[in-house]
């Protein structure tokens, strides 16, 4: 572990183009966020987390100011290397989980595997990693469908862990699922940035804020509380 | 590509929209079958013409420069001929150059009407030597001309009028305008046929026999006059690589003068130039009208393929966001278009064969042929334009999908 920051947002802003005018979703917003730091991002509707969360997850980047992801500026990157960063070193983890339908649970957990090696997977890592999230072999053949939302969320997770990421971006993980489900799956994302992960968390829910390290609260495009 | 998690994902893509699916591969099957079927007729009649041209290839026909309107000796001064066909002069050169190297066959021909019995039929008549009959015609059933009074007469015809060997036809010159030659008298105007003449089909010696009647030379000149004055001039070359050297012969012998007139040489190679030309055009006309049914198909697969894309704007979002390259997402909607294509292309390939056998059969009569590298290669060219015409439908909609932003696309519903 480094002192450099794992994310290093420095004095970004963005701006939408509206037809009703400009909109500044974030306003000059500098954050740093170390490794195997757990960060849970508060704040109202419209206060900016969701552009946040594009931001930090680089499928989004500054109007102006700058992102830095393992020390390298986002914004110097070509597309296709801003693609293999999320693919290789972030993992999302979804309200809506965002299961591809078409795929089964092990093919949804299999998929960032193939993207990145190019090949089905012949190591065992997409069923170890549905295992480790609860998911039996039987589970892993059902379509996102025919899963319950806890267990389409544990997949979601499943996925976004098998390229071991560094990052693990949850945008209200426990949102479309009850709160006892929601527990165990902040139990899981506990355990992974005991591991090593670096959890950044987005939710409105202050029960589940309550699991992060620390909590940044924005509003109106700005960070009020660090 | 099989094992491809894109090629997949496409295939259960159209899995998943059956129905939709197979009615866009339709369009492709049924413009596969346009233009592959209409390929191959044309090249089938080609293919016919062209063997039924090269059965008279060593044929070199000399005709007056003029074309002549009505029989010689008809009307007199005011006849619609500018040329009194090929003398006995012209003839005798013509001779003289082929000599050991060919059959020389002057004939005499026009158009007239046949009756026999109540049924009456129009035609071509040909007065020649009886001793050049066999040279190039073939007699299928009864024998060759013997006596002056006697005719052969072509398989069509005869079946059209139902002659047979032995009936009499009355061969009548009074719708052609009163014979200004008065040898010809109404007993001459009636023969008797002596045999039928086999089919010849496009013949490249314009003695189109099918359709005709054979007789002696006397009976012609008689009926008809012009004696000496020939419509045409054939010649069988012995030899097919001679043709060019006798006909340039020829034509340095008899076209001397040009203030007079000179004669016309021609052999089956520049009608077939001109028939095949002919051809090609019909078959191109034909191809492009075959061609509109793809455009139409490619209609369908681009609307489908982009039903397809706005269907999984979501799926898409999915797939950028968790570190799908955009390449990707524009191949697994290519893969998509092309397992369209390839299905019609595949059902359209196999009912080109049977339809165009059909088709074939039906308006030309014979398969022979089918089979052949030329005609049934539409098949196989059919099946590719089909598959890039839908590749080339789906490239729009790939591009779109690959080029969506994720965030937008995450958020849709």
């Amino acid at each position: 572990m480094t002192d450099t920051p794992l994310i290093s947002l420095v004095d970004a802003t963005k701006t939408y183009h509206l037809e009703s005018g400009d909109f500044t979703a974030l306003n000059h917003v500098s954050l740093d966020i170390m490794e195997n730091d757990f960060v849970a991002i508060m704040g109202p509707s419209g206060s900016g987390k969701s552009t946040m969360m594009n931001q930090l997850g680089i499928l989004d980047v500054p109007t102006t100011g700058n992102l830095y992801i393992e020390g390298r500026d986002v914004a110097k990157m070509t597309n296709l290397e801003r693609t293999h960063l999320r693919r290789d070193t972030i993992g999302y983890i979804f309200q809506k989980f965002y299961l591809i339908p078409l795929l089964s649970a092990y093919e949804n957990v299999e998929y960032p595997l193939i993207l990145k090696n190019k090949t089905h997977d012949t190591t065992g890592r997409a069923s170890a990693m549905l295992e480790a999230v609860g998911i039996d072999k039987e589970k892993g053949e059902h379509r996102p469908n025919q899963l319950s939302g806890g267990q389409q969320q544990r997949v979601a997770i499943a996925r976004a862990l098998v390229n071991d990421p560094k990052i693990l971006l949850c945008d209200e993980p426990t949102g479309n699922l009850d709160r006892k489900t929601g527990f165990q799956i902040m139990e899981i994302l506990c355990e992974l940035q005991r591991k090593g992960k670096t959890v950044i968390l987005v939710t409105h829910d202050p029960k589940i804020a309550e699991y992060a390290k620390r909590i940044i609260r924005l509003d109106d495009g700005r960070i009020v509380e660090s | 590509m099989i094992g491809d998690i894109f090629f997949q994902l496409s295939v259960r893509s159209v899995k998943v929209n059956f129905t939709r699916s197979i009615l866009a591969s339709i369009g492709i099957v049924i413009g596969v079958v346009a233009i592959s079927c209409m390929g191959m007729l044309g090249t089938n009649m080609s293919l016919q013409v062209e063997d039924q041209l090269a059965a008279s290839a060593n044929t070199i026909v000399i005709t007056a420069d003029a074309i002549r309107m009505g029989p010689p000796g008809m009307g007199g001064s005011s006849s619609s001929s500018s040329s009194s066909g090929i003398s006995k002069t012209q003839l005798n050169k013509i001779k003289a150059v082929v000599g050991t190297n060919g059959t020389v066959i002057p004939i005499y021909s026009t158009s007239t009407q046949f009756t026999s019995g109540n049924i009456q039929g129009r035609g071509s008549i040909y007065g020649m030597n009886p001793s050049d009959v066999n040279e190039f015609l073939t007699i299928g059933n009864g024998t060759n001309i013997a006596g002056i009074n006697e005719a052969l007469i072509g398989l069509t015809l005869a079946e059209s009028m139902g002659v047979d060997v032995g009936d009499r036809i009355k061969i009548s010159s009074a719708s052609e305008g009163p014979p200004t030659n008065n040898t010809a008298s109404a007993s001459r105007a009636t023969v008797t046929v002596v045999g039928i003449i086999d089919t010849r089909g496009t013949v490249s010696d314009s003695v189109s026999t099918d359709n005709g009647i054979v007789v002696s030379k006397e009976w012609y000149t008689a009926q008809y006059g012009g004696k000496d004055q020939y419509t045409q001039v054939n010649v069988l070359a012995n030899d097919v690589d001679q043709i060019s050297e006798i006909e340039e012969a020829i034509d340095a012998k008899i076209n001397t003068d040009k203030k007079k007139g000179s004669l016309r040489i021609s052999d089956a190679s520049s009608q077939l130039d001109t028939i095949s030309s002919t051809l090609e055009t019909l078959t191109l006309f034909c191809l492009a009208i075959g061609g509109i049914s793809l455009i139409v198909a490619a209609v369908s697969i681009f609307n489908v393929m982009m039903m397809s894309v706005n269907e999984r704007v979501q799926e898409i979002g999915i797939l950028l966001s968790i570190g799908t390259e955009t390449g990707e997402v524009r191949r697994m909607f290519l893969y998509e278009a092309f397992i369209l294509g390839i299905v019609g292309a595949a059902i359209g390939g196999v009912m080109s064969i049977v339809i165009g056998y059909s088709v074939v059969d039906a308006m030309i009569g014979t398969t022979a042929y089918f089979f052949m590298p030329s005609s049934i290669m539409y098949v196989p060219a059919g099946m590719f334009v089909g598959m890039v015409v839908c590749v080339l439908s789906g490239l729009y909609p790939a591009w779109r999908a690959s080029n969506m932003d994720p965030i937008d696309a995450l958020r849709s519903e």
